[in-house]
């Protein structure tokens, strides 16, 4: 379970959001939904501690969230793709996996890249991809890398019809097996869910 | 998990061989540079603590840019974001950053260094122990260029000035490296030692400080 408790943040004198709070149990999806510049985006990385927040705090099974817990439980996705463009896909996914400490299995990496982009050279660079591929790399570490709590802005961002279904797919087999994820998205999500609204 | 640091090495080292086309390229300027400063004091002459002198702040602004290039690219936002919350922490890969672009400049540099020492009239018997004493001094210039870089790329602009506060760190290795020219006067010995020890406290300070500029000023 993930509490978020009386959560605030300003950049400078500009305040994003006020006492935000709720609560995510294990085997749930959280929706934050809200207009642009309500500081969704912003709410997740305090949540992940990449940013501190202004006041509140978020705990994890009870326990105040710090920079180890985030970095063994959290896997956040940004809107923005983080591969290297001069690597190849096969060489940013090894890479990448290796940073994560991901426990090298090339059965399943074959498996869960043909799962998700189908037939294609992996030994392509990084910036021949289209918006979609580089978004799906990112997606890849989903089925890839073990974490409990999935955090997600905008996942279905530049995505065809089918890959959403196999997101959602990946998303609902997640919470089935009791994975907690927060999404920051404008789009609707054919799993159970909740929502937050920031206004 | 220490597999997977060894794995990341060798991830890093083929990075830094990919990038290895900018060191280079930098290194040609060098040569040019190096050329012109020759051709322009062809009638002075002087000791070789002059061509020496502007060997290493070349060698400074060298591995400042190229430090500067590679954080720009390797910790831009999202990359950042991916690091602060791997099992890794961001010191090591720090370091194991630096360390690569610390080779990439050592191993180009000895291929030009013949070259450039000829460029600039000072005498090939110098060569090893310019080579010897570059390799410890570049250690430290790449980990405190790490800390100006690390500042430099911040997103907030108005804080990028404050990165100037690292420049009087560079100081010393200037200093000492100097002393080579003095080697029948000075124990070269110790002034190896110097750096060593120059680079022992910058190994301690430096991975942490530009882990804590990247994550507060650019995340």
């Amino acid at each position: 379970m993930i509490e978020i408790n009386n959560l605030s943040f300003a950049r400078g004198n500009f305040l994003i959001f006020k006492d935000v709070s709720f609560i995510v149990k294990s085997g749930e999806v959280m929706i934050l939904r809200g207009p642009n510049g309500k500081g969704k985006t912003t709410l997740l990385s305090n949540i992940t501690q990449l940013l501190d927040p202004l006041s509140g705090e978020v705990k994890y099974q009870g326990i105040k969230i710090d920079s180890y817990i985030a970095s063994q439980c959290f896997l956040y996705l940004g809107e923005n793709h983080f591969a290297y463009d001069q690597l190849s896909l096969n060489q940013n996914i090894d890479y990448w996996l290796s940073i994560h400490n991901v426990k090298f299995n090339k059965a399943i990496r074959d498996q869960s890249i043909k799962f998700l982009f189908g037939e294609l050279d992996l030994n392509k660079k990084f910036y021949q991809l289209s918006f979609g591929q580089k978004k799906k790399l990112q997606l890849l570490l989903l089925m890839l890398v073990n974490k409990p709590i999935w955090i997600l802005d905008d996942p279905f961002n530049g995505l065809d019809n089918d890959t959403i279904v196999k997101i959602t797919t990946l998303l609902s087999k997640k919470a089935e097996n009791n994975g907690l994820i927060i999404i920051a998205s404008h789009q609707s999500i054919a799993i159970p869910h909740r929502t937050y609204e920031l206004i | 998990m220490i597999k997977n640091f060894f794995k990341l090495i060798a991830n890093e080292f083929s990075l830094m061989i990919k990038g290895s086309i900018f060191t280079f390229v930098l290194f040609c300027l060098l040569m040019i540079a190096s050329s012109i400063f020759s051709l322009a004091l062809r009638h002075v002459t002087f000791d070789i603590e002059i061509p020496l002198a502007f060997l290493w702040i070349m060698i400074f602004f060298i591995s400042l840019i190229k430090v500067e290039k590679v954080y720009a690219s390797d910790f831009s936002e999202a990359k950042l974001q991916q690091y602060i919350l791997s099992p890794f922490a961001l010191e090591i890969i720090i370091f194991v950053k630096n360390i690569m672009i610390y080779l990439n400049l050592l191993f180009l540099f000895f291929i030009f260094s013949p070259v450039i020492l000829v460029i600039l009239n000072i005498k090939l018997s110098y060569l090893i122990s310019i080579n010897f004493l570059l390799a410890l001094s570049l250690l430290s210039i790449v980990f405190i260029s790490s800390m100006t870089a690390s500042i430099t790329i911040s997103r907030n602009n108005k804080l990028s000035i404050t990165s100037v506060l690292t420049l009087p760190l560079f100081v010393p290795i200037l200093i000492f490296s100097m002393a080579i020219t003095n080697v029948i006067d000075f124990d070269i010995h110790k002034l190896y030692l110097f750096f060593l020890a120059y680079f022992l406290l910058n190994l301690a300070f430096s991975p942490l400080l530009t882990s804590f500029a990247l994550k507060k000023l650019s995340v």
